[in-house]
């Protein structure tokens, strides 16, 4: 086919392209022209018997066809489906309900604990375990409590048999870890613990506690206040305060109580924090030397602190939770409030 | 315990306002959880005089009284029974507010106008007793101020002193406290003692036959006393501290005892037989009447305190009420005594009695100021009771405890605090504290007072240094991270990971307790009742046993959810259980439990369709599977299919549907269970429709979860897919149908997907028709059609040998 022809059938197919009414209509001129078999392919074979003159004429001529076509039968698809969506017949509704399989949530308590272990990790604690099925020996005779002691009574304490019971506070995982190891420990012990206290709001006699532990040569009470603040202000907010008061347990010497400042009230004072401005969380302290000594550390050479803090307690802060048994309720339309 | 703090200033000053102060105490280890005021100003409420009492026209116990209020006579309705003409009492005129922000008004009572409140002490805040109107002295004037006749208010701390600090449980242990925090002398009261007549050693004697439970024990004899009421003075601070007055004897005991915390007794000494003491165990079928009139049985290994014949008192707990002080006392033993902390405890809560002077015993009192709180008594009732005090006392303190010492290394002090306090610094501490010190270079040896029973080694001291010296001036200086070469944090990644796997696949976590009611574990009847860990003392009977599986509480979730109206719900826990060996020994372990209710495996309006129970059973397995991925469970065929290694075991429980459960094996170790929850179970919380659940171990799921998987390379040529339908027994499994498929599959063969099942009409019975589809890919071509079909036919021809499959051809 000679350069004049090719040019006459290339108006034919714009002509033809232009006047496509539907995408069948496009495709079939695609067909026509474009395909393997088609038209355009035809006269490319056909100009091997041109002459050397009139091929290069005739092989451009060709090539616009294809390029011109190829824009004619996009432009006219194009216009079909603008003029289809104009016209709104393949309109979707927005509004129906989104359709996918949903996430499910973790319980608050867990975030807390996650969150926890994220924390201390950056600063190269590991997590620690123990039974919650403990001897009377690593959950007090170890921790210096005295035989006497009032914790230890059946009022309080579920005993399971003659120095069993189910422990009553995080803190034997401390004598575990350092029954089986040497110092350096840095670890926290995330776990359930059991009191026989009478369910109410801010009671449950099955609850969750996180026990710290870092023991090295040379651990003060300042590094103790330290690392707190610095997971007080990772897990509740940058603006949060942190106070430590002196207070008593077996196992430190110095002990302490730390408390958060009210996220609430930012401190003013409100019904969360009873007005104090202040919210208890735990306790803490640098390891009393009688512990180290019963786990075989030298206390002369050995310094390290301690701490334990309420898992409930913080979950409740967090999220403003008012009534600690909505935590172990499981209505589920209080857990999905929870990412 | 309640801190006056006009009592306090007594002792020490201090210029701080009430809230400054309880901060101060707050933060050196007292913790202060109140601060309340006693009486007030009453600036509005005058003294009135009731003239005339008339009965209220229309109520049985309402009066309307006349009452001369001084410049005005009011009428006023009273409820009071103890109202009569000429009593006086506080009168509160229209306008005035009351210490609890009540505002008295003109109001009409049944009828009858009253102008004012006649008050009785709880109204005005002053106790709380509302038996009747508060009797004014006679002397009192009508129109006369109240607050001329009361006492100034009282500002009152409530503290909550720790276990290790009895020294504290008094008012002079807190103005201690006080004096070294704010660097100001401590003023011990001087005590001028009157002593006449005859000597006390031949009045009294006292034996201690139990050394060891009461290590000393002081006796006065104190004689003509008059008892009657105390001064107003010593009343109105036993009555802010919380103490009821009784009579002078008795109230100077109690005040004394609140004063240094040494628990002091009175006997009347006319009513002890031989008039002397033995301190000793009690002998076989002796009892006591105590104070509080209750007939105590007492053990042996209880310490009474007795005469001649009998015990009088339970040691250290409570008197006996044959000895106690009468109107017509007119000589007094007064016991002044310590006694050991553990013997005080056990009693106490043997008798399940506890008192003001068993709580300071029991923690420890101070056996050097046994004789001192003794000779300060004996005083006060020379001065209030007209008591002649018999010279000298009987002081029975056989074996004294030795001095303790303990030494402290000022720089110890330093980095175990972290803080930069000098030598003199700490030492200044000590001593305030009543610490006597011997300083050297660089330590100190301190002497420890007997009221300190608390300190008994360095870091003690160090403790003492750091509470009186202010945590808030220990430094929190940034963390620094310090890591602990061999720690090892893959349990709790794995766990992480699997948690965050269930989320994905959409299902929210709950956690229940660890032990539940036996009706819960029977009903459901799941585990091995035999081998279950009762509570010996649970808190009820709906917490009485420790759980052996997640599953009851799982069922009884999702059934709790559906009476709240819940559709669906998919769930898990991830929580321990328990039980107990044959040889008594516990067994913990750690589980996975799952459970699904409702449309949970389908989304939006698919979730209307009805739920088959193979549904769930397939949503339940569909979840293990995904599951078993993410925690790279291996996979137990040939590659190509990578299908995780669990297989299933058809098992039957009470709890589960006949034939809708099985045991999840795990490359042939049993890991745990998954089935459809039975009609009678989950008909208790009256769900109707399927209901699953799944609990398996945590080890085995987790064991491989933080595995490194090695990359395979993926074909870079096109797949050729063929489908066989094919009608088999309806009892020929989709596993039998892979196993023959595979036993001579080619390597080509990548993945099998069942896309229809068909059971009915033109099938025949017992027959049913499944239809597939297979991927075949070459690593090193791209398969020809040929060559498909050729590996194709040869599987339908096992499946037509093996299966007797009859295969369609399309």
């Amino acid at each position: 086919m000679k350069a004049a022809e090719i040019v006459q059938l290339k108006e034919q197919a714009l002509d033809e392209a232009r006047r496509s009414g539907t995408a069948a209509d496009v495709e079939a001129v695609r067909i026509k022209y474009l395909s393997r078999k088609g038209v355009l392919p035809g006269i490319m074979d056909g100009l091997k018997a041109l002459s050397a003159e009139e091929r290069p004429e005739a092989g451009r001529r060709a090539n616009e066809l294809r390029q011109e076509l190829t824009k004619a039968l996009d432009d006219a698809k194009n216009a079909l489906q603008a003029a289809e969506r104009a016209s709104g017949q393949k309109r979707f509704d927005p509004t129906l309900p989104g359709q996918w399989r949903g996430l499910g949530r973790r319980h608050p308590i867990t975030q807390v604990v996650e969150e926890a272990i994220r924390i201390f990790s950056m600063l190269g604690f590991t997590v620690a375990d123990g039974p919650d099925i403990e001897t009377e020996y690593h959950n007090f005779d170890a921790l210096n409590t005295p035989a006497d002691h009032p914790s230890r009574d059946t009022q309080d304490t579920f005993w399971l048999g003659p120095g069993l019971l189910l422990r009553t506070q995080t803190s034997p995982v401390q004598i575990r870890v350092m029954e089986s190891r040497k110092p350096p420990v840095r670890i926290i012990a995330p776990g359930r613990c059991y009191r026989r206290d009478t369910t109410d709001a801010t009671h449950s006699a099955n609850f969750h506690q996180i026990e710290g532990l870092y023991v090295d040569r040379a651990v003060s009470l300042a590094d103790l206040k330290g690392d707190i603040t610095f997971f007080a202000r990772q897990m509740m907010g940058a603006d949060v305060k942190v106070r430590f008061r002196p207070h008593f347990f077996p196992f430190t010497e110095p002990s302490v109580e730390y408390d958060f400042s009210c996220h609430v009230c930012r401190g003013r004072g409100c019904r969360v924090c009873k007005q104090s401005g202040w919210i208890e969380i735990s306790g803490a302290g640098m390891v009393n030397p009688k512990v180290f000594k019963t786990v075989g550390y030298d206390p002369e050479t050995t310094m390290g602190y301690a701490f334990g803090m309420g898992v409930e307690r913080i979950a409740m802060i967090r999220f403003g939770i008012e009534d600690i048994r909505h935590l172990y309720d499981n209505d589920v339309r209080f857990l999905e409030q929870f990412g | 315990m309640k801190l006056p703090l006009s009592w306090l200033r007594d002792y020490v000053e201090f210029d701080l306002t009430p809230r400054e102060l309880a901060d101060r105490l707050t933060f050196s280890g007292t913790e202060v959880e109140g601060i309340e005021t006693i009486g007030g100003e009453f600036k509005e409420i005058v003294v009135g005089e009731v003239l005339a009492v008339d009965k209220h026209p229309n109520a049985d116990r309402l009066t309307v009284c006349r009452v001369n209020a001084g410049s005005a006579e009011l009428t006023v309705v009273c409820g009071a029974p103890n109202v009569r003409v000429g009593v006086k009492a506080p009168l509160a005129g229209v306008g005035t507010v009351l210490p609890d922000g009540t505002v008295i008004k003109k109001a009409k009572v049944r009828g009858v106008e009253s102008f004012g409140m006649l008050c009785a002490e709880d109204e005005l805040g002053l106790s709380k007793d509302h038996s009747g109107l508060m009797l004014l002295p006679d002397h009192a004037r009508p129109g006369q101020p109240l607050s001329e006749l009361l006492p100034p208010p009282e500002t009152v701390l409530e503290l909550e002193v720790t276990p290790n600090r009895p020294d504290c449980l008094s008012v002079i242990g807190m103005a201690r406290e006080i004096a070294a925090l704010m660097g100001k002398p401590l003023r011990i009261p001087e005590i001028v003692l009157p002593e006449s007549g005859e000597p006390v050693e031949r009045l009294t004697g006292v034996t201690i036959e139990d050394n060891e439970g009461c290590p000393r024990y002081t006796a006065r004899i104190l004689s003509g006393v008059t008892v009657g009421p105390s001064p107003a003075w010593m009343q109105h601070r036993l009555s802010c501290a919380g103490v009821r007055p009784i009579n002078n004897i008795v109230d100077i005991t109690n005040y004394v005892m609140l004063e240094c915390g040494q628990p002091l007794h009175a006997f009347d000494y006319e009513l002890l037989e031989g008039r002397r003491i033995v301190v000793r165990r009690p002998r076989q079928g002796e009892s006591l009447q105590t104070l509080d009139g209750q007939p105590r049985a007492i053990d042996p290994d209880m310490l009474v305190i007795a005469d001649a014949g009998r015990p009088v008192a339970v040691a250290g707990v409570m008197g006996g009420a044959g000895s106690e002080i009468r109107e017509a006392t007119r000589t007094v033993l007064l016991e002044s005594a310590y006694f050991k902390p553990q013997d005080i405890r056990r009693t106490s809560k043997r008798l399940g009695l506890s008192t003001e002077s068993s709580y300071r015993f029991e923690r420890g009192i101070d056996v050097g100021g046994v004789e001192w709180a003794s000779r300060r008594a004996a005083a006060f009732m020379a001065a209030h009771a007209a008591a002649t005090v018999a010279p000298g006392v009987v002081d029975a303190w056989p074996t004294r405890a030795p001095t303790r010492r303990v030494s402290m290394r000022y720089g110890r002090a330093r980095d175990l605090l972290g803080i930069d306090l000098d030598d003199a610094g700490m030492s200044r501490i000590l001593r305030s504290l009543g610490f006597d010190l011997t300083v050297r270079d660089t330590d100190c040896d301190a002497t420890v007072p007997t009221f300190r029973v608390d300190i008994d080694q360095e870091a003690d001291l160090i403790e003492e240094v750091a509470r009186v010296h202010g945590l808030d001036k220990v430094p929190a200086p940034a963390p620094a991270a310090r890591l602990v070469a061999d720690a090892d944090d893959r349990p709790t990644r794995a766990l992480l990971a699997c948690r965050a796997a269930l989320t994905g696949l959409g299902l929210t976590e709950i956690i229940n307790y660890s032990f539940l009611s036996e009706r819960l574990l029977s009903f459901v009847g799941y585990g091995s009742p035999e081998a279950r860990l009762v509570l010996p003392n649970p808190i009820s009977t709906d917490f009485a046993v420790m759980r052996d599986s997640l599953i009851p509480q799982m069922i009884e979730t999702l059934g709790r959810n559906r009476s709240r109206q819940a559709r669906e719900a998919g769930l898990f826990e991830l929580g321990r259980v328990f039980g107990m060996q044959p040889d008594g020994r516990p067994i913990e372990d750690d589980r996975l439990c799952v459970g699904l209710m409702g449309s949970v495996g389908r989304t939006g309006l698919g979730k209307a369709q009805a739920v088959e129970p193979e549904d769930v059973f397939q949503w339940m397995k569909g979840g293990l599977e995904a599951l078993c991925r993410a925690m790279q469970v291996p996979t137990s065929r040939k590659g190509g299919l990578s299908r995780p290694g669990i297989a299933f075991e058809e098992m039957s429980a009470p709890c589960f549907e006949p034939g809708r459960a099985v045991r999840v094996f795990m490359a042939g170790e049993p890991i745990g269970v998954l089935g459809l929850v039975s009609e009678r179970v989950r008909g208790e919380w009256r769900v109707a429709d399927p209901m699953g659940v799944m609990e398996l171990r945590m080890e085995p799921l987790l064991r491989h979860a933080l595995d490194v998987p090695a990359a395979k390379p993926v074909a870079p040529y096109p797949g050729v897919e063929r489908d066989v339908a094919m009608v088999v027994d309806d009892a020929t499994t989709h596993d039998a149908v892979l196993a023959c498929m595979w036993q001579v599959a080619p390597p080509e063969l990548v993945d099998v997907r069942l896309f229809d099942i068909y059971r009915g009409k033109g099938l025949g019975e017992g027959r049913k028709s499944l239809a597939y589809s297979l991927t075949y890919r070459s690593m090193e071509r791209t398969l020809t059609d040929e060559a498909a079909n050729a590996m194709h036919d040869r599987i339908k021809a096992a499946l037509r040998q093996d299966l007797h499959a009859d295969i369609r051809e399309s």
